[in-house]
């Protein structure tokens, strides 16, 4: 060593101050308290709040708004708060299997944090919607999700104005955003083009009607009905400038076929990439030759052989298999169900949304992946 | 009832090397983890185009093949290298405060980080250098002390590693004054302080110095498909290694027998595993406080006594314009009020007051990682007091837009980049957040501060004293080497061979 360090005039007291470092520390030992250690702590239970899990729900209000949607809503057993334009799981039994789908939050922040109560507004479409809309009844007990999705208002990168485009039940979150408006715990221009088919499938008219304000406005566009109260046919770009001057930013929910025509009419406006955010569809069946594989399926320490339909999802043949397996977005987004692939070939509905390193290691999305070969694969567990 | 030789709870950066050498020394090994992916911080998320990067500014003390470091050798050593594509980090880093008017940039390379502080302060050359002779006496004296395995022999320590010991008892700042390091190199030295969390006159000279050289020296890596590449690598060795990694599987209760020592642990399921040996790669706040029922006197008090490093703010950006066209230099900027490290600590205890940001442009180590013509970029702070447990409920997402948009507002003013009108994607962790996804208190990402008393020198000495429980160990950075990737890294070597050895004594 080049040099000999010293702080002290006497180097020996540096060293005797080293030999302390031990004996200091166990006098703040000796001094501490011994009052028990805390449960828990503010934050942490703050984002029990904002991310309260999976949670039991008990029905207590279902509405018929139109003659294939109605409103189920539920009163939580733990206070949340969430975003307008999120969406929770809604998880039931349905004879004996464990079924559940994201469906978009159609009540209002505050209601959940202040009353406890949050609802979902759902069409018939599919096999548990169905199930929800022929069967849900107040006083059935489900589970609700965490609030989830990044389809919201982001002040920070989006224009002061939004132009929302409803497509039939994609109204569902821009009501929650109406309502959030109303009380306070969003803050944005809204200009909400809700197009249906006809006056009848209108759903929330009224409410949104008493909703308006300066902050919030809405336009209604029938594409099968001919009517002088409404706009008619599609959502042009010709509507959207009638209603938005300015910048604004696009935030569209609806069917994948009201997005392809969108996409065009936007692009044509000017109004692209960060100026527009689509709410993502759950991933359906695809329409291939009908095969039958076996799945090898690893949860924990347990193995299951499921039988999977080439036409279906990973997922859904776990689950029609009876696996308790996790899911979420069901879009191949949100990465719930991320799960290691052994062996086995598949296909991804849409685009790719793993992270590069699932791909280098041979990670899948259950939820967006079809199978093309028997698949053998490491689930995580499901909800419990 | 199953049974393993040792349970792993919580597959963070900890648990999961930990879990590796338990599996290298024989042992059947669970490895239990509550959320869905490894990882704990170390992990990475997709919005849009962009695939971010959750925590890990740049690795420390990895090195290059021809220059390895210690994190290199432990992940050779781990078998994971080359499942990990790395890449090199070009420059330490660029720190721009206020009071002082300091805007340095700081090169890799003694010789070159010497020489640059030489321009930015001319006369600081000679104290530079004798930091960093100071620097590699302490990193050899820790590393002959690993090599005995804490052991050390005190003549040993004496004769050759007399100046480790002489400096050993003192903060940073007593250091550097001691050498008489003019106060502007001080301030641009002093840089890396909020890595550590601690401010340079509590925080312990042996454990900045040996920070500091590792950096310089060795330089920085990144791996290419961010920090969620090492975990998975590492979920894969464990797998190849016949180890059991359950994912979404919490472990609520440690249960205990007459003894006092560990016999199992409780799943949130209810399932029981039986063990005798656990490494909890999680706070001893919620082992102790929540997972096991009968905990020592001693024990709660030595608890207590712990004081929560800081609690973690970031905000992830990716921006549709290039780095070049936003004039994003660097890869990674320190913004500072001050570089009088207890005052600026100080403001660092409100959301109010603080300022603070340590920044990463990733397109400045790896132009590739954002689609062409964008840019990535992350900005983290810390919170020094407890300030977020004031936010309600009703306001947490207004406060969280209102540090985003200071955070924004300040990189702008202090480097002139205009990066707000090109921001493509936006996500903010807070506190809540970080509480959330690992479940430490307060939404600390710290561990237990490195104060004074409770600094790396007395935790690394008193490691075996801090023994109490058996069968039960502690990973990451709530442990002995305190918090940060390569900390807990070695804190999962250290506590998983010692886990070796304790299940081989029982035999």
């Amino acid at each position: 060593m080049a040099f000999k360090f010293k702080k002290q005039i006497f180097g020996f007291m540096d060293l005797l101050r080293f030999k302390k470092l031990v004996p200091n520390r166990r006098a703040a030992f000796d001094a501490a308290s011994a009052k028990p250690l805390p449960k828990t702590y503010k934050v942490n239970e703050t984002a029990k709040i904002l991310h309260p899990g999976n949670q039991k729900a008990k029905l207590v209000d279902v509405r018929l708004e139109t003659a294939d949607t109605k409103t189920y809503t539920f009163e939580l057993s733990k206070k949340m708060f969430f975003r307008a334009g999120q969406y929770v799981e809604v998880t039931a039994n349905v004879d004996g299997s464990v079924v559940n789908r994201p469906y978009a939050i159609s009540s209002s922040p505050l209601t959940a944090l202040r009353e406890g109560k949050l609802s979902v507004t759902v069409k018939k479409a599919g096999f548990f919607s169905n199930w929800l809309f022929d069967n849900a009844k107040v006083g059935d007990e489900m589970i609700i999700g965490d609030p989830s999705g990044q389809f919201y208002y982001e002040s920070i990168k989006d224009a002061e104005t939004v132009v929302a485009v409803a497509g039939g039940s994609g109204i569902t979150p821009f009501y929650s955003m109406a309502q959030a408006l109303k009380e306070g715990s969003e803050e944005f221009n809204l200009i909400l083009l809700y197009g249906a088919r006809t006056e009848k499938d209108l759903v929330f008219k009224k409410e949104l009607d008493a909703l308006v304000s300066d902050k919030f406005k809405v336009v209604y566009v029938l594409s099968d009905e001919k009517s002088k109260k409404y706009e008619n046919g599609f959502i042009t770009k010709e509507l959207i400038a009638k209603y938005a001057p300015g910048d604004f930013t696009v935030m569209a929910c609806g069917p994948q076929a009201m997005y392809a025509f969108l996409d065009k009419e936007l692009a044509a406006m000017g109004v692209t990439g960060k100026r527009v955010k689509k709410e993502a569809n759950c991933v359906g069946p695809r329409d291939v030759k009908a095969a039958e594989y076996t799945l090898t399926v690893h949860i924990r320490d347990n193995v299951y052989k499921v039988k999977a339909d080439s036409r279906e999802t990973v997922l859904v043949a776990m689950e029609r298999a009876g696996l308790k397996v996790p899911s979420k977005c069901r879009a191949g987004g949100c990465g719930f169900c991320h799960s290691k692939l052994v062996s086995g070939k598949f296909s991804i509905a849409g685009a790719d949304k793993r992270r590069l390193a699932d791909l280098k290691f041979g990670y899948i999305h259950p939820c967006c992946s079809y199978p093309d070969s028997d698949m053998e694969i490491i689930v995580p567990a499901g909800l419990e | 009832m199953k049974k393993y030789d040792a349970v792993v709870i919580g597959a963070g950066n900890g648990g999961l090397v930990a879990a590796i050498r338990l599996l290298q020394g024989g042992a059947k090994t669970l490895l239990v983890e509550k959320h869905n992916i490894p990882g704990g911080f170390a992990t990475s998320f997709k919005r849009g185009r962009f695939e971010f990067e959750a925590s890990l500014h740049e690795l420390n003390d990895f090195g290059t093949k021809d220059n390895a470091g210690d994190v290199r050798d432990l992940f050779d050593a781990l078998g994971v290298t080359d499942k990990i594509e790395w890449l090199q980090i070009p420059e330490a880093y660029r720190v721009i405060s206020r009071e002082e008017k300091i805007d340095a940039t700081m090169p890799f390379g003694i010789k070159a980080f010497i020489d640059k502080m030489e321009q930015y302060v001319p006369g600081s050359r000679k104290s530079m250098q004798k930091f960093f002779d100071l620097a590699e006496e302490v990193r050899a004296a820790q590393a002959y002390s690993n090599s005995v395995n804490g052991n050390t022999d005190q003549k040993v320590m004496l004769s050759q590693y007399g100046n480790f010991v002489r400096c050993g008892s003192y903060s940073v700042n007593e250091v550097l004054d001691a050498i008489k390091m003019p106060k502007k190199a001080k301030d641009i030295l002093n840089a890396y302080w909020c890595y550590l969390g601690a401010h340079c006159d509590d925080l312990s000279f042996l454990h900045y110095s040996s920070m500091v050289i590792r950096y310089i020296t060795r330089g920085a890596a990144m791996p290419k498909s961010r920090s969620h590449e090492i975990s998975l690598a590492m979920v894969e060795r464990i797998r190849e290694l016949g180890g059991d990694v359950w994912f979404n599987t919490e472990a609520v209760k440690i249960k205990t027998g007459a003894d006092g020592g560990v016999e199992g642990v409780v799943l949130k399921n209810g399932e029981e595993i039986q063990t005798r040996h656990v490494i909890a790669n999680c706070s001893p706040h919620i082992v102790y406080g929540k997972m096991m029922d009968k905990v020592d006197e001693r024990i709660v008090k030595e608890t207590n006594a712990r004081k929560f490093a800081g609690r973690g703010f970031s905000m992830f950006l990716g921006l549709n314009k290039s780095a070049d066209e936003l004039g994003i230099t660097n890869h990674n900027y320190f913004l500072y009020d001050t570089m009088d490290t207890a005052k600026q600590y100080d403001l660092m205890k409100t959301i109010e007051s603080n300022e603070v940001q340590a920044t990463v442009c990733l397109n400045r180590a790896y132009p590739e990682c954002s689609p062409e013509g964008t840019t990535m970029m992350y900005f983290t702070t810390l919170y020094m007091s407890d300030d977020w447990a004031n936010v309600k409920p009703e306001d947490y997402f207004k406060v969280k837009d209102y540090v985003a948009n200071k955070m924004i507002d300040r990189f702008e003013q202090d480097t002139g980049c205009k990066i707000r009108d090109s921001i493509e994607e936006i996500s903010v962790a807070t506190p809540m957040t970080y509480a959330r996804y690992c479940g430490h208190p307060e939404g600390g990402i710290y561990g237990y501060e490195s104060q004074y008393w409770d600094g790396l020198m007395p935790r690394l000495l008193m490691m075996a004293e801090d023994h109490k429980t058996r069968g039960l160990r502690f990973a990451g950075g709530f442990s002995m080497r305190l918090s940060g990737y390569s900390s807990a890294y070695f804190s999962g070597d250290i506590t998983g061979r010692q886990t070796v050895g304790d299940i081989k004594r029982e035999g």
